[in-house]
Order: structure tokens, then C-alpha cells, then sequence
């Protein structure tokens, strides 16, 4: 197999997949067969940004790709394609730097401008799977996965195993399936523990980054199970008033550059770039760190009425 | 561009025409239906919980409402089956442009520049 050209993109096989199942979803739902809702002009929003971020990927995944393949030719291990124990390692290696990058892709503001995109519509379907970026290849977020080419994993697997772990990532996008097998739960990144990722309610923040595996979630403690008693409501902590994709894909990015302008020190600009999206310097503005913090006050004076 | 992505994209976006057709056939949105005071209120309070509402006026055709909270006016307004929300000082809010049953509020944010909420006066009498 050649290292630098994957036979196969498991993405675009799996494209014919995708198209059968929104329809299906969409039908199901029609019939009133399963619970889910479909607005028009926001599944026109999510299918024109995963159009539009095909294109991106073209315009800009050259760049990161030939990076990818200059740190492999400077690997420390040859690790070959065609051994079943290097796809078992790299499995759980790229899942676990997905892991990362996605927690870095909240956590602070630069490349949570790249993210947002994804957590912006107010619906949880199969369609706000394909709701991709356009600017996560200048967010440099590609970079992380350079550790696993220097150990010697060819370009090409990457590829397939980054394909493969998106390829996953779709079906769980949806609220027609409640909750699978309690061992598959425990296990694997299901719709359940993915709607808490895209919930906007303030205890489910900042939680459930796993891409296959909820285990890493449950290692490095950002696991939050659904509760019955707190359906999720979905979109971001400030929703957009706007379906131009242009406002969806970039308004983060806006936003960041009429703070810098406005940034009076070193610590602001910093801050505004590379604090937790939210942050301002006089904390005039919610994070998701504040919108716990209240919540949780919130709670307990609600226990403390109780009590008396 | 080559010709297997010129190909593939072409496919791409006639199955996103297909797909948009069809959730909008479909007819499966969320039900809206014009906002009373207590929704509203529910709203506000899934919004910016634990502020104190000294005020709320609903719009006339309920896609949007008001609110004050101390020094701050909580603005909602309707966005496809889905609501958005801001808030900004209480006295731009009341200095806000008023026009033919119209306030014109600038959010001053990149992501909801401004919102349009139709009232039938504004400010509310005894409370600017």
C-alpha cells in the first residue's frame, strides 16, 4: 500500500449513506415514526456549510497534508499499513488526540471560532453532522495530529483513520435513537452522550468531547450523562440570528478581530484570542465556567427554599 | 479544480437541493406559535437564569419580547422554529430607534448585529 495515498476516503463512501439516511430520518419523522425536526432554512445552513467546507478542505488541506508528510519522512518508527496491530494502536491513538483537539476546540476562543460553526443550529439531526467547518485547517488544528506521523504512521492511515472516526461521528447526530445497549454506552460515543455535547443547557457545557471512544471523557472527568429530567436544548450559549453561511462560518472569527481592536494591553489581546470563549477582561461576559457557577448557585438556593 | 471533484460536487449540491426540498415537504419544524407572557417568561429564565424580571412586554406578533432586569434589557427574538437572545443596557434599550410600531435594537454583536420588535408604543409609559 502506498504510505502517502489512501486507496479509499471512507468519507466520500460514506456520502450515498448520509444522503439515505437524512431522507429516511426526514420521512420517519414525517410519519411521526420517530421524534425529530427538520426547519428548512437551518438544514439548508448545515448542508451548505458541509458543501462549502469540501471545498475549503481543497483549497487549504494541501498545505497540511504536505506538512503531515514532511514530519513522516522525518518518523522515528516505519510502522507498516498492512499490520492489523498498527490500525488496533492508531485507532486508539487518533481517537484519543481527537479527544484533545475537540476539547481544545471549546475550551479556547481561537479555535472555538473554527468550531462554533458545528454547535450553531437550534436542531440536533443528521444534517447538523454535516454543519462543518471552512476554517479548520488555518486554525492549525491539524497540528496535533503531527505526533502520530513523526511515530511513524503513514499519511495515508491517518487519512483513512481520521475518515473513519467522522464517518462514525454522523450517526450519532440524531435524537430518533434514545439510548443504545448499556455496554455500548459505557463503551462508545452514542446520540445520547453526543446531544449532551451539543446541549446548551449550563451543567451540560464543555462535555463529552469523545469522538468513538466516551472513554476518554470518563478518564480525563468531561463525562456527563443525558438525564431524563433536563432535556438538552441545543445551539450555542449566544445563538445566531442568521442563516447566511457566511455569518455562520466566520462570525466567531469577526467577533475575535473587533476585540482585538479594540484590546488596550498584551494580557487583552491574549486573552481575547486564547481565554475560554466567553472571556472578557472585566468578566462582563459568560463563560461557560460563569454560566455553571450561576447555574449551580441557582440550584442550591432553589434546595435552600425547599429546605425551609 | 479536477474533474472528480468538479463531478462530486456537482452531485453534492443537487443532494443538498434534494434534502432541503424535502425537510421543507415535510413540514416537521418545531411548532412556534406566538409567544404568550409565560412562555416568554420561561424563556427569559432558560436565557439568563437567575435574573429577575421588573418587566417583560411581549411583541405585538409574539415572535420577540422585552425584558428588564435591573440596568439590563433581555431582548428574545424568533430565529427559524428557534428563539435568540441578547442582552444591553437598559437605557439604550429605551433610547432605541422607534419607528412606525417598530423598535430597532443594536445588539452590537457580530453574530445578532440588531433586532426588530414590534410594539405598539415605545418606551412603555412610566418605566424609561
Amino acid at each position: 500500500m502506498d504510505p502517502l495515498h489512501a486507496p479509499f476516503d471512507p468519507v466520500a463512501l460514506a456520502v450515498p449513506f448520509f444522503v439515505l439516511t437524512i431522507i429516511l430520518e426526514i420521512a420517519l419523522t414525517r410519519f411521526k415514526a420517530v421524534k425529530s425536526h427538520y426547519e428548512t432554512k437551518d438544514t439548508m445552513a448545515s448542508l451548505g456549510m458541509g458543501l462549502g467546507s469540501n471545498v475549503a478542505g481543497l483549497l487549504t488541506g494541501g498545505a497540511a497534508f504536505a506538512v503531515t508528510v514532511w514530519v513522516w519522512n522525518h518518523r522515528a518508527f516505519d510502522i507498516p499499513m498492512t499490520a492489523i496491530w498498527a490500525w488496533v494502536a492508531l485507532f486508539f491513538l487518533e481517537d484519543l488526540t481527537y479527544y484533545w483537539f475537540h476539547r481544545l476546540s471549546h475550551e479556547r476562543r481561537f479555535w472555538w471560532a473554527a468550531h462554533v460553526n458545528h454547535h450553531s443550529s437550534q436542531h440536533y439531526n443528521l444534517s447538523t453532522a454535516l454543519r462543518q467547518t471552512w476554517t479548520g485547517v488555518l486554525a492549525g488544528t491539524w497540528a496535533l495530529w503531527l505526533p502520530l506521523a513523526f511515530l511513524g504512521f503513514p499519511p495515508a492511515m491517518l487519512a483513512i483513520q481520521k475518515g473513519i472516526s467522522l464517518v462514525y461521528q454522523f450517526w450519532i447526530h440524531t435524537e430518533a435513537i434514545k439510548r443504545m445497549p448499556r455496554w455500548f454506552e459505557a463503551v462508545f460515543n452514542t446520540p445520547s452522550h453526543h446531544r449532551v455535547h451539543h446541549a446548551r443547557n449550563p451543567r451540560y457545557l464543555d462535555s463529552n468531547y469523545a469522538g468513538i471512544l466516551i472513554i476518554w471523557d470518563r478518564m480525563f472527568g468531561t463525562f456527563q450523562p443525558e438525564l431524563d429530567e433536563e432535556a438538552p436544548r441545543y445551539g450555542i450559549v449566544e445563538n445566531l440570528t442568521s442563516f447566511n453561511l457566511l455569518r455562520v462560518a466566520f462570525h466567531e472569527w469577526a467577533g475575535i478581530a473587533k476585540d482585538l481592536a479594540g484590546s488596550r494591553s498584551l494580557r487583552e489581546v491574549i486573552g481575547y484570542l486564547f481565554g475560554p470563549p466567553g472571556w472578557s477582561p472585566d468578566g462582563s461576559r459568560d463563560t461557560s465556567a460563569t454560566l455553571k457557577a450561576q447555574w449551580d448557585a441557582q440550584q442550591a438556593a432553589k434546595k435552600t427554599d425547599l429546605a425551609a | 479544480m479536477d474533474k472528480g471533484f468538479a463531478i462530486q460536487f456537482a452531485g453534492s449540491f443537487a443532494a443538498v437541493a434534494l434534502l432541503v426540498a424535502l425537510a421543507a415537504w415535510a413540514k416537521i419544524a418545531k411548532p412556534m406559535s406566538p409567544l404568550s407572557e409565560a412562555r416568554a417568561r420561561a424563556l427569559f429564565a432558560d436565557e439568563f437564569p437567575g435574573k429577575a424580571l421588573d418587566g417583560l412586554w411581549v411583541t405585538n406578533d409574539g415572535r420577540g419580547a422585552l425584558a428588564r432586569s435591573g440596568a439590563s434589557a433581555l431582548v428574545l427574538c424568533e430565529v427559524g422554529d428557534g428563539y435568540a437572545a441578547r442582552h444591553i443596557p437598559w437605557a439604550q434599550a429605551v433610547a432605541a430607534s422607534f419607528r412606525d410600531g417598530v423598535l430597532k435594537l443594536d445588539l452590537a454583536d457580530v453574530s445578532a448585529p440588531r433586532a426588530r420588535l414590534a410594539f405598539d408604543s415605545w418606551p412603555p409609559a412610566g418605566v424609561a
